[in-house]
């Protein structure tokens, strides 16, 4: 094996693994604090992708700054969806399932609007720098993965600071580790359940944009990278941050080496194999539930 | 100071609570005893707004609680110390504590509150960054009851704080608990510990199958062969 490749795999293994742990935040703190299985996490992502797209093409805005102009508009949007479509069912007996199903529901009826508004075809985001490299000796970064990296670095940050400095985020926590005492001490479920919700979906966005940074996408691209989300949340844990980056990290890399050195069919066998050992040998992730 | 009228709760069919009325002045301490099953939680979880009844009415210093939610409930300054303690696993001592002045007015004075927490159980505090989960279950209950303190109750109820616990640690729970009340905490403590509950309050109910089975000051239970032997297992 030739070490330059294996170093630069490496390389495009971590910056796509931060994008995936990015991503995969959000889906961890839906699922650990409101027990809800959010199907749709991922064509959210692909909306952020699809605005950036648009705003490029059409006016050449930077996708850093349609990142930052997603993220508060998704938010509302998804503040939305929690009221209309979310709570009513926090009446349901089986709350997980029933999420899993509205959700997989909303997937199908997004992603064919998807279709409707921007056609079938596959896109990319081709800012002014996308054939730019950063050369350090043997190695090169592309500028387009640098910044898909540095983005979900930020967001996985933010979401960091938010859950253990902030008042707010401490009660997103307390929720999701006793809803009953956090309820006794004056928390407010269906607040907390909306705003743990409608930062999930604004940092999909972001984490859209910046994974459209590394690859191309079409309507249905939201299924794998789904299938990744559920890989990185059951290595990283459910609801853990740390563990969820981590955890994205470990499959980028994976990912990445398998890229460079196996035929492109044992990729996802490969992936999706981990998948299966993780659920049969450590349902609870390498790092735990909580944290 | 709070005042229960005709309370009646269901689960779904079964019924937890039948008719009960009670009735707590300020400063006073009130034991709530009665054995598995009796309703004790239940009667504690309706006052918190965690359950709503079906019949009858809490009063709150003369005002109804009807319908009011447990973070309204909160903010009046009823607290409850969950039984089973209920404490946030993952999170520190301290974050464990600052969760229960969560709400703006208590949020407003938590530094106080938390050195007033600290002075009361002082081994805490050299334990404040800690994760919850890793402490002993006595430290647990000191954390759940500190962590109530930090609400500022008026009225403080304790679901079986001693449930679980070394004899040493246990003592120490009563020790506390009496000491705040002396202080001018109304208290109500649910307990299987008979014999110490009712030397530490002043007035006690006996629940059995969703009621009160009967009522008196304590002492006069403590004395009463015929209630200790068919009401209190003595
Ligand atoms: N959430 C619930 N759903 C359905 N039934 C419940 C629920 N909580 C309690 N019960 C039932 O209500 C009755 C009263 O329970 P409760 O927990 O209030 O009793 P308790 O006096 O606190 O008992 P213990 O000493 O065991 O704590 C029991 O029969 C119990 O099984
Ligand atoms: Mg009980």
């Amino acid at each position: 094996m030739d070490p330059v490749l294996v170093i630069q795999s490496l390389i495009s293994g971590v910056m796509m693994g931060m994008v995936y742990a990015l991503l995969g935040v959000g889906f961890s703190l839906t699922w650990g604090v409101m027990h809800v299985i959010h199907i749709s996490h991922a064509v959210f992502g692909l909306l952020g992708a699809y605005f950036a797209y648009t705003l490029l093409t059409l006016y050449g805005v930077d996708p850093v700054v349609s990142a930052m102009v997603s993220t508060p508009l998704l938010f509302i949007v998804a503040c939305a969806v929690y009221q209309v479509l979310i709570r009513p069912l926090t009446k349901a007996r089986e709350m997980v399932v029933a999420s899993m199903i509205l959700t997989f529901g909303l997937a199908i009826i997004l992603e064919n609007l998807l279709v409707l508004v921007w056609k079938a075809d596959p896109r990319l985001l081709t800012p002014s720098y996308a054939s730019e490299s950063w050369i350090i000796g043997p190695f090169y970064l592309q500028y387009p993965h640098l910044i898909g990296f540095a983005l979900s670095l930020v967001g996985i940050s933010s979401l960091y600071v938010f859950l253990k400095k902030t008042t707010t985020g401490m009660a997103v926590r307390a929720a999701w580790q006793n809803q009953e005492a956090a309820r006794l001490y004056g928390v407010n479920l269906f607040r907390i359940s909306m705003i743990t919700f409608a930062l999930a979906v604004s940092t999909a966005g972001a984490g859209g944009i910046s994974l459209a940074l590394l690859y191309s996408f079409e309507p249905h691209s939201h299924n794998l990278w789904l299938i990744y989300l559920f890989l990185v949340v059951i290595v990283g844990g459910v609801g853990n941050v740390i563990g969820t980056a981590l955890a994205g990290l470990i499959i980028g890399v994976i990912t990445g080496l398998s890229m460079a050195f196996l035929p492109y069919q044992w990729v996802n066998l490969i992936t999706f194999g981990l998948l299966m050992v993780f659920l049969i040998f450590r349902p609870h992730g390498l790092f735990g539930e909580v944290g | 100071m709070l005042e229960i009228d005709g309370l009646t709760v269901a689960y779904g069919k079964m019924t937890a609570l039948r008719d009960v009325s009670m009735a707590i002045r300020a400063d006073d301490m009130v034991a709530l005893l009665g054995g598995n099953g009796a309703g004790k939680s239940t009667l504690l979880n309706t006052i918190s707004g965690l359950v709503q009844p079906e019949k009858g009415e809490i009063r709150w210093q003369g005002q109804s609680l009807r319908g009011l939610g447990p973070d309204i409930i909160c903010s009046l300054g009823i607290i409850q110390v969950p039984e089973g303690r209920k404490l946030f696993p993952a999170m520190t001592v301290e974050e464990n504590l600052l969760m229960g002045a969560y709400l703006p007015a208590a949020r407003k004075v938590r530094r106080q509150s938390l050195d007033w927490v600290y002075s009361h159980m002082p081994h805490l505090a050299q334990r404040r960054r800690q994760r919850a989960g890793s402490l002993s279950g006595g430290e647990q209950q000191m954390v759940a009851i500190g962590r109530a303190l930090m609400a500022r109750p008026r009225l403080l109820m304790l679901d079986e704080p001693s449930l679980g616990l070394s004899p040493r640690a246990s003592a120490e729970v009563f020790a506390i608990v009496s000491n705040l009340n002396r202080e001018g905490m109304t208290t109500i403590i649910v307990s299987q510990e008979v014999q110490e509950t009712l030397s530490i309050t002043s007035y006690a109910y006996v629940m059995e199958n969703g009621g009160i089975a009967l009522h008196g000051p304590s002492a006069a239970l403590r004395e009463d062969p015929e209630i200790k032997k068919s009401y209190l297992g003595l």
